[in-house]
């Protein structure tokens, strides 16, 4: 029982950043850009928001840093995509490159610094944390709290919305939407900055808001369940949130399980929430032939293509 | 905006601008991965140093460079494989952790008699990556599982089965850090004597030229740009394409194994955490620049086992850090994707 509450207690602060991160994707990729740079946005937001907060920022201020510097590189994303129509799997890979590297060279000062992040909802309404329900949610933090409303505003704004509309038009039929007035290439680069914010927000999260600290490879291939994470939802925000809930739980079993001294093969049992994505995105495949991809998903749309 | 109307794509871009936008491409992206070592702390006149002088020009720098350009050019030639086919190997990092402990497990187990311990690890380790490849080649072919994802997320389990073996059974108790055993003397390739070269050079060197023979000079190799080219057309006329596409990302896996057993065999002399690190996008960016031909993988893996050996001057002498070459490999990457643009389109005005 004992350990059932702890599990369940810190299975949302694994699923905040995969929810995070692939909203940021789904937004993307509906309008048409496949994004596969998601570990390298999230490792730049995670480590700009920690120097952030390292240097005597509030760490709310810090997740805006992060978010920001995210952008930045989803920006350089964006005009190598969209504006010079460069091949997107290949771009984004050398977004991750950058952003590894990138954080690899500049944060090497600041790693294994820990600090005062984002506080949890105990330590803000001082609660009690003897009961199991204070247990539960004396860990949590505003973030995770927030998401939930959070990830049903961006449903309705994709889905009902009219901006949400043209959004999705772009990314299923851009001559179409081109011709009813949509400028597709300010939709696509306005989609990848999106991504890189609620990227970078993501990475923010795990530095500032779980661990309190910066390390390399910190990201430890959160993007990159991400990016499987959209498929699985087929490009809907309300599934990915059960979705990363699924993976989350698998990825807080090990340190879990480690925490209360049970004898198991740690790396095989690391192994998990990789070959459950692999398993969902099989069952995925096989379950629906409408698979729900943007029929536009990662090609290049020019206006000499329309027919 | 961004002028959509008069963008139109070049039919035939002429050679002389596909290259001038390519070495544009490749220039910007080392002046800027210049600049940031500048920035880091080293000095512009370092770079030529350690760059050229270092390691072409001296004999030790020159083996070290060779050396280290052996794995390379093996990875590099799995990733041109898939390419040529348009299928993503991103997980050639896993394939090649799966061949070193094809290798590891042959020379630490003693396997067979000695004299074929080499040739039996150079088959295991073939086989063991392309088992793993094939794994997602399968959810590929059978349920359209994107293979980007695949091949990555079983990038991940490989290491994790790797940390397994180091910290588990394979550990030797010698040794205070998660490493094997050393390897026995049947299961190494035999030095040269320059530097840190070894037998693995011909090795290597076979199977360059065989796949460079395979893509350029076969009827399979024909089958292969057909199908990358586009597939719809080869299916339409009556092409192998299943059985193409399946030969080839099984290569993939082949080669990407046979570096795992380059790099244990070879330099390593044991299975330790740091075998396979960096050659995922030392890979791509390889097959990339060298536009998936054999030999041009060859030429790029050298030129990149030049960048490893002077990052390796760099680390030790300006405390340059590891994500180094990381970065200057995704900054040229994005750089000369950003100036293909220059030959793929042209922006003419409708008459």
């Amino acid at each position: 029982m004992d350990f059932l509450i702890g599990w369940i207690a810190i299975i949302p602060n694994y699923a905040t950043p995969l929810v995070l991160a692939s909203l940021g994707l789904i937004i993307c990729e509906r309008a048409g850009i496949l994004n596969l740079g998601a570990e390298g946005l999230m490792a730049v937001g995670a480590m700009s928001a920690a120097i952030a907060v390292l240097f005597g920022n509030d760490p709310w201020a810090a997740l805006a840093v992060g978010a920001t510097a995210a952008m930045a590189l989803a920006f350089l994303f964006g005009v190598a995509t969209v504006v010079l129509r460069a091949d997107q799997t290949l771009s984004g890979l050398a977004v991750v490159a950058i952003g590894l590297g990138l954080t690899g060279v500049v944060g090497r000062p600041y790693v294994q610094k820990t600090f005062v992040g984002i506080p949890n909802l105990g330590d803000i309404f001082a609660l009690e944390r003897d009961t199991t329900l204070g247990r539960i949610v004396a860990v949590q933090d505003p973030i995770t709290l927030a998401l939930p409303v959070t990830v049903g505003l961006l449903w309705w704004w994709l889905m009902r919305s009219r901006s949400g509309l043209r959004l999705r038009a772009v990314g299923e039929n851009p001559a179409a939407a081109d011709v009813a007035g949509v400028d597709v290439q300010i939709v696509q680069l306005g989609a990848v900055l999106a991504s890189g914010l609620l990227c970078g927000l993501a990475g923010a999260y795990l530095s500032v808001a779980t661990s309190h600290v910066w390390v390399e490879g910190m990201v430890a291939s959160r993007g990159w369940v991400a990016v499987a994470l959209v498929i699985f939802a087929r490009w809907n925000p309300a599934r990915a949130l059960v979705g990363a809930l699924v993976f989350g739980s698998a990825d807080a079993l090990v340190p879990r399980l480690q925490a209360v001294g049970a004898d198991i093969p740690v790396y095989l049992m690391m192994t998990l929430p990789y070959l459950l994505t692999l398993l969902v995105l099989v069952i995925g495949s096989i379950s629906g032939r409408r698979s729900g991809e943007p029929a536009f998903l990662g090609r290049i749309y020019l206006r000499q293509d329309k027919h | 905006m961004l002028d959509a109307a008069f963008l139109v794509r070049r039919q035939q871009p002429g050679l002389f601008l596909s290259a001038l936008s390519y070495a544009g491409g490749l220039a910007f992206g080392l002046a800027i991965s210049a600049m940031l070592l500048v920035q880091a702390g080293v000095p512009a006149s370092a770079l030529i140093d350690e760059f050229l002088v270092a390691a072409f020009l001296t004999s030790d720098g020159l083996s070290q460079t060779v050396t280290a350009a052996l794995p390379l050019i093996l990875v590099g030639l799995a990733s041109a494989v898939a390419m040529r086919v348009r299928f993503w190997n991103i997980g050639v990092e896993g394939q090649l952790w799966l061949g070193a402990v094809a290798a590891t497990w042959v020379a630490l187990h003693e396997i067979g008699p000695e004299s074929l311990r080499l040739p039996l690890a150079f088959v295991l380790a073939a086989l063991a990556g392309s088992g793993w490849i094939a794994i997602s080649l399968v959810l590929k072919q059978r349920w359209g599982v994107n293979e980007v994802i695949s091949s990555l997320l079983l990038g991940s389990v490989a290491f994790l089965l790797v940390q397994h073996l180091l910290f588990g059974i394979w550990r030797d108790p010698a040794n205070s850090f998660p490493v094997t055993a050393a390897f026995p003397q049947a299961s190494r390739f035999s030095a040269l004597g320059w530097g840190q070269l070894h037998a693995g050079l011909f090795v290597v060197a076979l199977i360059a030229l065989a796949v460079w023979f395979l893509l350029e000079r076969t009827r399979a190799g024909f089958y292969a740009d057909a199908v990358g080219l586009n597939r719809q057309a080869a299916l339409a006329t009556g092409l192998p394409v299943r059985r193409t596409l399946a030969g080839l990302v099984l290569l993939s896996g082949a080669l990407s194994g046979l570096a795992g057993m380059v790099v244990v065999s070879g330099t390593e002399h044991r299975l330790n955490q740091a075998v396979g690190n960096g050659y995922l996008f030392s890979a791509i960016v390889i097959a990339y620049l060298a536009r998936a031909k054999p030999f041009w993988v060859v030429v790029v893996a050298l030129a990149l086992g030049a960048v490893f050996t002077a990052g390796n001057v760099l680390k030790v002498f300006y405390g340059i850090s590891e994500g180094m070459i990381v970065l200057v490999q995704g900054t040229v990457l994005i750089s000369i994707l950003m100036a293909q643009f220059f030959s793929t389109y042209s922006l003419n005005r409708p008459s």
